[in-house]
């Protein structure tokens, strides 16, 4: 039975597209059949992240309208044939698509996928409400900021108002020096606040700017912290338990041993 | 308040009855006046309007509704027994839905400010508690979350909103909670904001006295 799940953020910027990217791979890595839809449209992105710009011939809104048929639209990704990606339309926007329609395509892929990830735009409108529409399931991602978190809260209240369930959460680029300074939101802060379950963690990672610019998941890259983070939600999403990754780099760890001492000698 | 017009807050939202029977003219005055007064209570409301059995044309009604408009409420539907004021209604785009001729046997009980309402669960950013009451909430309100009642405020959670108790004008509101770090607090017509910086732990009741509100922690056994 598939599960269909939307990625959203409330405020952009955040990292939806690089973890829907990420989760999408890493989920086919296991072996699953996954399709990822980019519901951004007017502002495509994943195909991008993905590295399958070029390869777009028809896209959602092309579906939707019935120009094309599902399987035309749907992009195989270079490395792995279990994964798909439907691109959004560029030369549209956010009306181009109901709700009702997106129903209709997520149960369409709901036949022949185990997976749909859903990247949603950032906001709390239509394009929005396109993205959970047809969600089973909803992941949100934030950062450990103040905004973030604001906005957070406010889709956590949304999607419980359209009945999703409640969302799970992943915190995303935490920065384990500032955490450990005491100077960044840490963890259990955004917790706190939001009450709801936590799936991933996911450490600030330079490997993410370069992985993303070159159009490739950073999930194949085994020495890179974030690229072990995504791996790890893709398990737990498929129910395996998974603890969390201890927020210490070494750099961090030496600091702090030496911050000890140059307390005790003062 | 003033007779003519009622508010009552239930689980479905705000409703505002106007009498029946009074003049056109001195309605629409009592109108602006209560709306101008209780502006704290209404700005950014979606309200439901009844009124009863009087019969408004088109013009009106877009009256009324500009009145709304002008103090920052949104009406959402009318409820009228007349055909021609639900017609009216649907003429300036609004639902319209017929009210029993004869409402509620026991009229008109004016709502008053000892009803309450409970609620229990995370008030989260952007989500909105509005009741002519008192309100208590079981859970937390986030940072973005409105609590706004007529009566006081009681949190078993911590309130971390904006939180406005005697709305309506009542001084003697008072609004309390487990942890109380509001990011602005008012009782009727004054306003405030927490210090900056950590706030004390523990619950703590908030009210006015001597025409300023005053903060101070929760020792039951000082209270009778």
């Amino acid at each position: 039975m598939a599960r269909i799940i939307t990625i959203t953020s409330g405020k952009g910027g955040v990292g939806k597209t690089t973890t829907t990217a990420n989760l999408g791979t890493a989920l086919a890595m296991q072996g699953a059949k996954v399709a990822v839809i980019d519901a951004d449209i007017g502002l495509r992105n994943l195909d991008v992240v993905m590295g399958l710009e070029n390869r777009i011939v028809y896209d959602l809104v092309d579906v939707v309208e019935g120009r094309a048929r599902l399987r035309q639209a749907l992009i195989k990704d270079k490395r792995l044939p279990e994964l798909c990606l439907m691109p959004a339309a560029q030369t549209r926007d956010k009306d181009a698509v109901s709700p009702a329609q997106m129903i209709d395509l997520t149960n369409q892929l709901r036949q022949e996928f185990d997976y749909v990830l859903i990247d949603s735009p950032a906001g709390i409108e239509g394009g929005f409400r396109n993205a959970i529409a047809g969600a089973d399931e909803v992941v949100i991602v934030t950062t450990p900021e103040v905004s973030a978190v604001r906005d957070a809260d406010r889709i956590v209240g949304l999607v419980e108002a359209a009945e999703k369930g409640p969302p799970s959460l992943i915190v995303n680029r935490i920065k384990p020096r500032l955490v450990n300074r005491g100077e960044m939101l840490s963890v259990d802060d955004v917790l706190e606040l939001l009450a709801i379950q936590l799936i991933g963690i996911v450490p600030d990672d330079e490997t993410i700017v370069t992985s993303t610019n070159r159009g490739e998941a950073v999930v194949y890259d085994q020495s890179s912290l974030a690229g072990r983070a995504f791996l790890n939600i893709a398990r737990r999403i498929t129910g395996e338990n998974v603890p969390f990754m201890a927020i210490t780099d070494q750099q961090s760890m030496f600091e702090r041993l030496f911050g000890m001492f140059g307390r005790r000698r003062s | 308040m003033s007779d003519l017009i009622s508010i009552k807050g239930g689980r479905d939202g705000l409703r505002l009855r106007l009498d029946d029977a009074v003049d056109w003219q001195v309605l629409r005055e009592a109108l602006s006046q209560q709306l101008a007064q209780k502006s704290g209570f209404f700005v950014g409301a979606r309200l439901m309007l009844e009124i009863g059995d009087r019969t408004l044309s088109d013009v009106q009604m877009a009256t009324l509704l500009e009145i709304m408009q002008q103090h920052g409420v949104q009406v959402e539907s009318v409820g009228a027994t007349a055909r021609e004021s639900r017609d009216a209604a649907r003429a300036s785009g609004l639902t319209a839905r017929p009210l029993p001729r004869y409402p509620e046997p026991a009229v008109p009980t004016a709502a008053n400010e000892h009803d309450g309402m409970l609620v229990t669960r995370t008030l989260r950013s952007g989500q909105v508690l509005r009741h002519h009451g008192n309100i208590t909430l079981i859970g937390d309100m986030n940072p973005g979350a409105e609590l706004i009642a007529g009566g006081s405020v009681v949190v078993w959670g911590r309130l971390r909103g904006l939180v406005h108790a005697g709305a309506l004008g009542n001084a003697e509101a008072v609004v309390c909670a487990l942890e109380l770090r509001p990011t602005q607090l008012r009782i009727a017509e004054q306003i405030t904001r927490a210090p900056d910086g950590a706030g004390r732990n523990g619950p703590e009741t908030a009210r006015i006295e001597g025409g300023q509100i005053v903060v101070e922690p929760w020792e039951g056994s000082k209270r009778g």
